[in-house]
């Protein structure tokens, strides 16, 4: 035993002076740590100069911030925001709290839009692709070069006289822009389609026909008794959420009134579900079958007032004579004696306000639901009166119709585009190669357009088919102004003014960003259009338009002169008459729609189960993808970020055997699929699956691309035939595990150690629950 | 062994000793490294400043910038160039474009004219190095100083002939050369007349450097003479 230990000290003579890899590794992370500690411990470089800028204007004093007056083009419906400047940087979003629609409150997404300022994938010169198409590979081109490729390309269609080769498709627009964009688009013969993801086509063809309104009423929420809503999540995502959350914060708690109540029907526990005083499970597309189920109750059990009875024609009441309770109870999927309670408390809170959307306008009978819910208004005297329905007057400058173009349309121009009849596609701020189904055929028909030239900040999957990109300024960095729909119920618009210099002007005027109107305003003269436009900038545009309200000399702001006008609209980020209400006539009760009932194609034993897609809450339908802050805000449900996950119900999941974080195949009728992660859950009905709308982008930049799938993409093709509406949520599919798993990014732990209340359960739904209905 | 000396007896290395012997050796060392450690923190955190235990000339800056030409020869006042002072935080140094008001046309003979007009050409901005700092934890703000000391009808407690002195304030103080003016005096101050007192006599200065050390004692003295309160709110916020 003592012989090795000699030949060990030996061994350790020998090599005395050597350094060991231990010893060595041991002085290279301590001299390291002293360095890292040495220098932590000093000034910061840049600590140990003062910049002396080039220019100094007033607005870039160090340490000075400065606020500026904006609106946030992030949100569907205009926020006014207030941004915070330090040295010419955008450091903060604030909401405004003068400006009407959101009076201080703001979005993530408003908050978010800071990113998409400084996103490290902004486009920052116009692009020319090099590759094949769609292969995302460009080359750097110069504006004046640019432009010339697209007004010879145009100047083509004018010499073969072929001008209504031209389609433009952007994103809703309103007000001034919108003004320019119709007189470009116009003026040289082309068509202009007006994109969203998820179309509001139904509800504003029943605004049309049920109230005679063209605009978007408002929803008095704050003054409403009792809200009953039918698939709009308006406390999250649907059409104004911050306006309507900070109208349901008066609604639940104002000052000298009694607490509202909500009622929310939607197959999907949304945010407002879980909101609401009561959930009302439904079988999808199954709402306006039950808005006349309640209308029914509340005319047989004598609810309604004698006025508002006499109006209704025989007709009308032989209509909803048919739709008793129980006749329906078993298609809606709501009991009987349910039906009758909320009809009864609907009829008795007054003032009270049926609002619809989401999912229930998304049907092949979708349009009906909408005409449908919002008729009960009607019924109980709510149309045009405080705590209602309250119309919207004509906006305060001329503006084109905010509403998107409908699914129908889109498909008609695929089929155009695959016959070769479009020999320009324009597109700017809408991506509807990731949002229209691929059955839509638009996907296939981008390849046999000639020639697509974009408009973007972002390499987004539209922008990736285009064979010329042009880099649009941020909302930051440039005018704007909109006139919000739905608006507050008198005359708004909205003012956007740059807050910072445009990022990329140091580029020169090659490169760089540039204002989509000034492209336009650019590109008129060479293709020989006259315009007809105020200025010959969209800023002189802007300024012409704020003159012609400075010489109504009313509303929030009046000025000697227009100087001081324009400056106190930008300072309080816009224009409003609180006096300046809708004028026309309330409209008599219209007539009762005719009832429809859902159609779902495909056999349910092949696909069982009901696609109940929805909108995310940071990253919307797909558009705020790029954005990290937004891709990181939690769904209010689920708490999940960053995926694309699959609320199943948790007896069905059970059944098959799915825990939470397995992959799951979804496969629709059209033969499509896409992989979701699990997520079993108590308050999804049974048969019925939820997916969040907004990943799955084949581009659009670090962020969003490759991440999650995109459900859109799967959908079968329906539609609401009266009005061309893509029905996205009468998709049914069917599902299998792919073996594999992964951990769902949420914030939340496991719901197995959600609290439980044994005796009063908080969320009851059961497939026990409806079978003993019926 | 020697009689009469102690019987020093040899301790045994048993394991209990040499264990105690080796966490006391590790005690000791992890001791030291930590005082080294404290001691770095302490003396880089003094070094990195202008100052090291007293008052250094002042650092060459990228333009050889006379304040004696300007302030003492032309009578410009430091409200001129550091325009923010009186408005926030920071006192602001002047934009190229500032300086270029003059020197398009003044100082062609000056090599250092001739460097601040290449500043100007090129579109750079100039990175002076910086003379008077404070940690990121503490807050300076300018213009409530200058409030506090300037204004009509304050009294001159004390005349500044010296610009390395300390000096004490109890109302206002002039600090411009002026012979005129005594101790006593009731005088109305400009803003341009009290930055003295913490920058010292810049106008005097052709290289302008720290004269006070303007550390937490330096501020706290000065506000407990002047009544200023002294909370810790008040800086680090």
């Amino acid at each position: 035993m003592r012989l090795p230990s000699v030949q060990c000290v030996t061994i350790r003579n020998e090599n005395i002076m050597d350094l060991t890899r231990r010893q060595f590794l041991q002085m290279v992370g301590g001299s390291a740590t002293g360095a890292v500690l040495f220098a932590a411990c000093g000034v910061p470089e840049e600590s140990r100069y003062i910049n002396s800028p080039h220019q100094m204007p007033e607005d870039l004093v160090t340490g000075l911030d400065n606020w500026y007056a904006t609106l946030c083009r992030q949100c569907t419906t205009s926020e006014g925001l207030v941004v915070r400047v330090v040295e010419g940087r955008a450091k903060k979003v604030e909401g405004n709290v003068d400006y009407p629609i959101n009076l201080g409150k703001h979005s993530a997404k408003c908050e978010a839009s800071l990113q998409s300022l400084y996103n490290p994938d902004r486009i920052d010169r116009p692009l020319l692709r090099v590759g094949d198409r769609g292969k995302g590979e460009f080359n750097e081109i110069g504006w004046s070069d640019a432009l010339a490729r697209i007004t010879n390309q145009l100047q083509i269609l004018q010499t073969q006289n072929k001008q209504n080769g031209f389609v433009m498709i952007t994103d809703p627009l309103s007000a001034h822009l919108g003004d320019v964009t119709q007189r470009f688009v116009s003026g040289f013969g082309g068509r202009h389609l007006q994109y969203e993801t998820i179309e509001r086509t139904n509800i504003s063809r029943a605004m049309k026909e049920v109230y005679s309104q063209e605009i978007m009423p408002d929803f008095d929420i704050s003054n409403s008794a009792y809200i009953l809503s039918f698939g709009a999540d308006w406390l999250n995502t649907w059409t104004s959420p911050t306006r309507y959350m900070r109208a349901y914060g008066e609604f639940r708690q104002g000052k000298d009134r009694e607490r509202g109540t909500l009622v929310h029907v939607d197959p999907r526990f949304s945010a407002t579900a879980a909101n609401a005083d009561q959930w009302v499970p439904i079988n999808p597309g199954w709402e306006g079958i039950l808005a006349l189920g309640i209308a029914n109750v509340i005319l047989s059990d004598g609810l309604v007032s004698d006025s508002i009875r006499s109006s209704l024609s025989p007709d009308d009441i032989a209509i909803i004579d048919q739709y008793t309770p129980e006749k329906i109870s078993l298609d809606v999927g709501v009991n009987a004696d349910k039906i009758r309670l909320i009809a009864h408390e609907f009829s008795s809170h007054a003032p009270a306000l049926a609002i619809g959307g989401g999912s229930a306008a998304a049907h092949t009978n979708g349009l009906f639901n909408m005409k449908a819910v919002y008729w009960l208004n009607y019924l109980v005297g709510s149309v045009g009166v405080e705590g209602g329905v309250i119309f919207n007057p004509e906006p305060p400058v001329p503006s084109v119709g905010k509403y998107s173009s409908s699914f129908e349309d889109f498909r008609n121009l695929s089929q155009e585009m695959s016959r070769g009849e479009i020999s320009a596609l324009m597109i700017r701020g809408a991506d509807p190669w990731y949002g229209l189904p691929e059955d839509s055929g638009f996907r296939r028909a981008t390849f046999e357009v000639p020639f697509i030239f974009a408009v973007s900040n972002f390499l987004d999957d539209t922008t990736a088919m285009a064979d010329l990109i042009l880099p649009e300024n941020d909302a930051f960095e440039d005018w704007g102004s909109d006139i919000p729909d739905p608006a507050p119920g008198y005359q708004l618009i909205g003012f956007q003014q740059p807050v910072v210099r445009p990022f990329y002007e140091n580029l020169g005027d090659e490169l760089g960003t540039k204002n989509f109107a000034d492209i336009m305003i650019g590109l008129a003269p060479q293709l020989g259009l006259d315009l007809a436009l105020p200025g010959t900038t969209f800023t002189e545009i802007l300024k012409a338009g704020a003159e012609d309200l400075w010489r109504e000399n009313r509303g929030s702001i009046t000025a000697a002169d227009f100087d001081s006008f324009w400056y106190g609209v930008l300072q309080r980020g816009g224009w409003w008459d609180k006096d300046s209400k809708y004028q026309g006539t309330i409209p008599s009760v219209s007539n009762v729609p005719n009832p429809k009932s859902p159609k779902f194609d495909h056999s349910p034993s092949q696909f069982p189960y009901h696609l109940i897609p929805f909108t995310s809450t940071g990253i919307g339908d797909g558009e705020g993808a790029f954005l990290p802050w937004l891709q990181a805000t939690p769904d209010p449900i689920t708490t999940a970020t960053w995926q694309t996950w699959l609320e199943i119900n948790v007896y069905d999941a059970e059944k098959l055997e799915i825990s939470e974080g397995d992959v799951i195949s979804v496969t629709s009728a059209s033969g499509k699929s896409i992989d979701v992660l699990a997520f079993p859950h108590p308050g999804v009905p049974p048969g019925v699956l939820s997916v969040p709308i907004g990943q799955g982008h084949i581009s659009g930049g670090r962020y969003s691309e490759d991440r999650g799938s995109n459900i859109m993409s799967i959908l079968t093709p329906n539609v609401d035939e009266e009005s061309g509406a893509l029905a996205w949520a009468a998709t049914k599919v069917r599902i299998e595990k792919t073996g594999e798993w992964m951990r769902v990014p949420k914030l939340e732990n496991t719901f197995s150690e959600f609290p439980r209340d044994e005796n009063q359960h908080i969320i009851k739904v059961t497939p026990d629950e409806s079978s003993s209905d019926h | 062994m020697l009689p009469g000396d102690f019987d020093i007896q040899i301790l045994k290395p048993t394991r209990k000793r040499v264990v105690l012997g080796l966490v006391a050796l590790a005690s000791t060392l992890g001791f030291l490294v930590v005082l080294g450690f404290v001691l770095t923190f302490i003396l880089s955190s003094w070094w990195a400043r202008p100052i090291v235990f007293g008052y250094d000339e002042g650092p060459d800056q990228p333009i050889a910038f006379p304040h004696t030409t300007h302030v003492q020869d032309l009578g410009m006042e430091c409200t001129f160039c550091h325009r923010n002072v009186e408005k926030g935080a920071s006192a602001s140094v002047p934009a190229v474009s500032l300086c270029m008001t003059c020197h398009k046309v003044v100082g062609d003979d000056s090599e250092e004219v001739a460097k601040l007009r290449e500043y100007y050409d090129l579109g750079k901005s100039i990175n002076w190095v910086r003379i008077h700092r404070v940690p990121d934890h503490v807050q300076f703000v300018h213009d409530a100083h200058i409030k506090h000391f300037s204004g009509e009808g304050k009294t001159v407690v004390e005349t500044m002939t010296n610009p390395d002195s300390q000096i004490f304030l109890e109302d206002a103080k002039k600090m411009k050369r002026d012979s005129s003016i005594n101790p006593g005096d009731i005088k109305d101050i400009e803003s341009s007349e009290v930055c003295a007192v913490c920058h010292g006599d810049v106008a005097s200065m052709s290289k302008v450097k720290q004269v006070r050390p303007l550390k937490m004692g330096d501020c706290v003295n000065c506000h407990r003479d002047n009544n200023a309160p002294a909370e810790c709110a008040v800086c680090h916020y």
